[in-house]
């Protein structure tokens, strides 16, 4: 292969890898949720909407550099899905599986629309003056916000599993994911067990929203389609997964890029949904899931 | 002495009551004021209003006030045609249609087959007039338009290949593919294609092909969010064609330069007008506009607006009454000049009752656009990245 | 939806509630709309289709139990089929000239029942989150593959073209459509109806009430589902072929987005699931309150689907209806 298409390659590898972290940091907040509480958070991706308004919002403001308004939106998520667990899905009971999905589907929509209502329906960004720097790695271009969003993210997946496996909290979260009955006999408060992962997944997508932001625009419906590509990751790496879920969204990444590049533009969601269908048929635990889900 | 006030006064009275008998005449129009395509609407408010202060500045239309009766579609395809049967219920003469193809075809659709004139002044999508109906009339250029302005200056400029990045919503869609059209009369070759979805938006694929192959210019089609994307992504990732073309949407609004900064710099743009036009009345119009948006700068869409309102009042006066027949066939015979542009409706090129205007073409010099195409704006010479 | 098992000796709860005189008197006041506010028939047909649209949703989420968020996707199928098979230059060459519209939506129904059927057949395995999210992938495949072929039309979408007329009566009058979507609803109340008192309806409730228990009386869950979605498909269809004369011209974009699945579906479950008149009130409900909130509400529109389903899903998961049915109860009138 000549080095002018070793570059292309090595390009597209990058930007899918890249790209692929943030679709890992959106699907491990998901995951997470489905994995301790059997929640499909619809409403996942309009979260993360919530998080690149506040970015604005806070940078319209107070000028403040969008990675500072981490500081804010992320224990910011984390209350809100506290609070939402506690008032709405704890309310369910048996009707859990359901009817999150429908709880969930109303908050996506009242999220949106609020959204629409603050702050209008034209899509608006915010212009830092390293929106477009790059730097160099051998002849490929790495672009900086992306780079920051990619390390962002390693951050964030690395906080969790500290939390996961180094803390009692972590502890008590795995035995309620495992067992929740058994984790309760225990003498683990499996209610506020559920209320603390929930924040934590509408957490994740916040920082997500927020490390976003530089990189593209926010309108009020913009979660939308992140919603879909988080189910796409989890999916793919097996719902309630967590490492699945980081490798599927890398794998979602680079499906993206190398399939955009080398195949055509048009059809690039087409790809991840494709996969997302084939896993679904073929191998419904994810490709690395271990629980089974035939009937 | 006082009986002839008296009389005089009497006489002016009853004159007066005469005309207020009459009432004001009544268009209607259909516009998103919510919704996701709110912001277009505002603008349109904007046009309507000015539109509508001017023609009654100058007396109305036969001896009576104009007033709008403006619905608003929530942006919605079906509340559009609730809309549109409650305007033909109202027996207005004609009705004006707004921005989106996708609520404008089925509204017009919808008016045509209850016979009355629908005055379509944004939607740019080629197959509203072609073919069209003849009760469908459009003022606004089609997509053909925009593709040609761009086309126009490649060819002048003897570029020898173009590369084309467009979304695939509906607008962008014809607008790139008659661009394709036309780069094939030109012998312009295209060298890539490449169409995205909505969505995450991450061009970098795409402009990694588009520079292996070093195009001498490259038409991008966008609506806002994607056109400053797109910009950054294309300088961050090295692509140098000789000019960077947008095809309008959001490359001709206000905020692309805003939001884009430095990013926008030299990309040249079509657009469907611009306060630098020589047409009579346009300086005055821009200042209009922007007085009635609370000192916002006004895109072309409000423009557009503007003269809708004007071609509809010129139509009832023309046809001299509102009768929705006399009032198509004065749309028909009609030939104005406005400070949009001129305004009279043809049959070509498989397009029905479309006005043949061009569009202009506008560059961003040092944070600020200024118009480069066609000769008739007074242009300024083109920047050029190589 | 849990409760104990029934007791036996009593009917089956849910999806007896809503008895014929409730829809006959549905249907009647359906009738007399046109009388009354002829000046809106616009709107009428709108939500009659609509409507119909929820009635059919609710074969598959309301009688199966399975979620579907993907329901515009039958909509594409019925408005296409009958569309392109209207038009000279669109139609394949085989058929030698437009097929006439009411084959055209005979034939969208069949190639929905189709889809659901190759569809459902490999989903239907999976436990119900994983079918809920196969449905917005396949309907957004659908939707990737609409804007970007060719022989739909494209990302421009399709006009309606002239259309043969039906016995006389001309199909872009407003009032021959309402009589068609008036048509579509009742035969869907009637499809709901029978189902309650057919085994195929019998078997679907077993299944929605206790799926292992259901396999040991001998009913393949999978197969019902499967059976319960071809037929939802196919009504979805229909009333999507009826959609497209209505609008006279549509786009990929809009007539296929995930918005419009979610419409669809929430019309039901906030009109009630259980019950059988429950999306038809629902639809008729939600619709009303859009149209006169219009401009009061404006943007709000869709904040209060968001809160009304929240608030549904907290406090009356059997939606309007099953508040009604609740009240019944309590005066001992109902079961």
């Amino acid at each position: 292969m000549d080095q002018v298409a070793l570059t292309a390659l090595l390009q597209t590898l990058a930007q899918g890898l890249l790209t692929g972290g943030l679709y890992a940091l959106i699907g491990t907040g998901l995951s997470l949720i489905f994995g301790v509480m059997q929640v499909i958070n619809f409403a996942h991706g309009d979260f993360l909407a919530i998080g690149m308004f506040i970015t604005l919002a806070l940078f319209r403001t107070f000028h403040l550099d969008p990675y500072f308004s981490l500081l804010v939106a992320a224990p910011f998520g984390f209350a809100l899905g506290f609070v939402i667990q506690r008032l709405v899905l704890a309310r369910l009971g048996d009707r859990l599986r359901e009817g999150s999905m429908l709880a969930t589907l109303g908050l996506g929509l009242i999220i949106s629309n609020t959204l629409l209502l603050t702050f209008g329906a034209q899509p608006q960004s915010i212009n830092v003056p390293y929106a477009t720097s790059t730097f160099q790695l051998g002849g490929v271009q790495i672009s900086i916000p992306l780079l920051i969003a990619g390390l962002g993210t390693a951050v964030a997946i690395g906080g969790l599993n500290l939390l996961l496996y180094r803390t009692e909290l972590g502890r008590a979260i795995r035995a309620t994911a495992q067992n929740p009955l058994g984790a309760e006999l225990q003498g683990v408060k499996t209610g506020s067990i559920q209320a603390i992962v929930f924040g934590l997944g509408v957490a994740f997508a916040a920082i997500a929203g927020v490390l976003l932001m530089p990189l593209l625009y926010a309108f009020p419906t913009v979660g939308e389609n992140y919603t879909t590509k988080a189910f796409i990751v989890t999916v793919l790496g097996g719902l309630g997964n967590l490492p699945g879920a980081i490798v599927g969204g890398l794998v979602l990444g680079m499906i993206e890029s190398l399939g955009a590049f080398y195949i055509s533009n048009n059809y690039r969601d087409a790809y991840g949904l494709i996969a997302f269908l084939l896993v679904l048929l073929l191998r419904p635990e994810g490709l690395f899931g271990r629980t089974v889900k035939r009937v | 002495m006082r009986q002839t006030l008296t009389l005089s006064l009497a006489l002016s009275l009853s004159a007066l009551s005469a005309a207020q008998a009459q009432g004001p005449i009544k268009i209607g129009a259909i516009t998103s004021i919510t919704g996701r395509f709110a912001e277009f609407g505002k603008m349109q408010l904007a046009g309507f209003k000015v539109g509508l202060d001017e023609v009654n500045r100058r007396g109305g239309v036969l001896g009576r006030r104009v007033e709008l009766v403006i619905e608003d579609n929530a942006s919605d395809v079906n509340k559009g045609l609730a809309a549109a049967e409650r305007l033909v219920n109202a027996g207005v003469p004609l009705v004006l249609n707004e921005y989106s193809s996708s609520l404008v075809k089925a509204q017009a659709q919808y008016l045509a087959r209850q016979k009355v004139p629908a005055l379509v002044f944004s939607s740019s999508g080629d197959d509203i007039t072609k073919p069209g109906s003849d009760y469908i009339f459009r003022l606004n250029q089609p997509a053909t338009e925009y593709a040609r302005a761009i086309l126009n200056i490649f060819r002048d400029h003897k570029f020898k290949t173009m590369a084309i990045i467009a979304g695939t919503g509906a607008f962008e869609k014809s607008v790139a593919d008659a661009a394709q059209d036309i780069a094939k009369e030109y012998g312009i070759t295209v060298v890539e294609d490449q169409r995205y979805d909505k969505g995450l938006t991450d061009f970098r694929p795409v402009l990694n092909r588009i520079k292996a192959k070093n195009p001498d210019g490259i038409l991008m089609v966008s609506y806002a969010e994607d056109s400053v994307t797109l910009m950054r992504q294309a300088r961050e990732v090295g692509v140098k064609p000789r000019l960077f073309a947008g095809g309008a949407a959001g490359f001709a609004l206000p905020e692309f330069v805003k939001d884009a900064g430095s990013a926008a710099e030299n990309v040249v743009t079509a657009t469907a007008w611009i306060p630098q036009l020589r047409y009579p009345g346009t300086q005055k119009l821009n200042v209009e506009l922007k007085k009635a948006l609370g000192g916002q700068d006004p895109s072309y869409h409000a423009a557009q607006a503007y003269a809708a309102v004007l071609v509809a009042a010129e139509a009832i006066r023309r046809a001299g009454s509102t009768d929705r027949e006399k009032v198509k066939a004065a749309l028909n015979t009609l030939n104005m000049q406005t400070a949009f542009g001129p305004i009279q409706f043809k049959d070509f090129n498989g397009f029905r009752n479309q006005n043949p205007l061009t569009m202009i073409a506008q560059q961003v010099q040092n944070g600020a656009f200024v118009p480069v195409y066609p000769k008739s704006v007074v242009p300024r010479p083109i920047k050029f990245e190589r | 939806m849990t409760t104990a098992a029934p007791l036996p000796g009593t009917r089956p709860r849910a999806l007896t509630f809503g008895n014929v005189w409730l829809s006959l008197a549905l249907l009647a006041a359906l009738l007399l709309y046109p009388f009354v506010f002829g000046k809106a028939l616009n709107f009428g047909v709108a939500t009659l289709i609509f409507a119909g649209f929820a009635m059919s949703w609710n074969v598959l989420g309301g009688w199966a139990g399975q979620l579907s968020l993907g329901h515009a996707a039958f909509v594409g199928v019925g408005a296409y089929t009958l569309t392109l098979l209207a038009m000279p230059e669109r139609v394949p060459a085989f058929l030698g000239g437009p097929v006439a519209p009411w084959w055209g939506a005979l034939i969208g129904m069949g190639l929905a029942a189709l889809l659901a059927a190759v569809w459902g057949g490999l989903t239907f395995r999976l436990r119900g989150s994983y079918f809920v999210l196969s449905t917005i992938a396949v309907a957004l495949v659908l939707r990737l593959v609409a804007i970007n072929s060719t022989w739909t039309g494209g990302a421009e979408g399709l006009f309606m073209p002239e259309l043969p007329t039906l016995f006389g009566l001309d199909l872009f009058d407003r009032r021959v459509e309402y009589g068609l979507a008036f048509g579509f609803v009742t035969l869907t109340l009637l499809v709901t109806h029978l189902l309650r008192r057919s085994r195929l309806g019998y078997a679907l409730q077993a299944v929605r009430e206790d799926e292992d228990g259901a396999r040991a009386l001998g009913i393949d869950p999978a197969q019902m589902k499967v059976i319960a979605f071809m037929l939802s498909a196919a009504l979805t269809a229909l009333g999507g072929s009826l959609y497209a004369i209505y609008l006279q011209a549509f786009e990929p974009h809009t007539l296929l987005e995930l918005p419009l699945s979610v419409q669809i579906a929430l019309m039901a479950i906030i009109g009630g699931r259980a019950s059988i008149q429950g999306p038809v009130v629902g639809a008729v409900l939600l619709s009303v309150f859009g149209e006169v909130f219009r401009t009061l509400f404006a943007s709000a529109n869709l904040l209060i689907y968001g809160v009304l389903i929240l608030v549904i899903t907290l406090f009356a998961p059997d939606g309007i209806m099953g508040l009604f049915r609740r009240r019944g109860r309590k005066l001992g009138t109902a079961r």
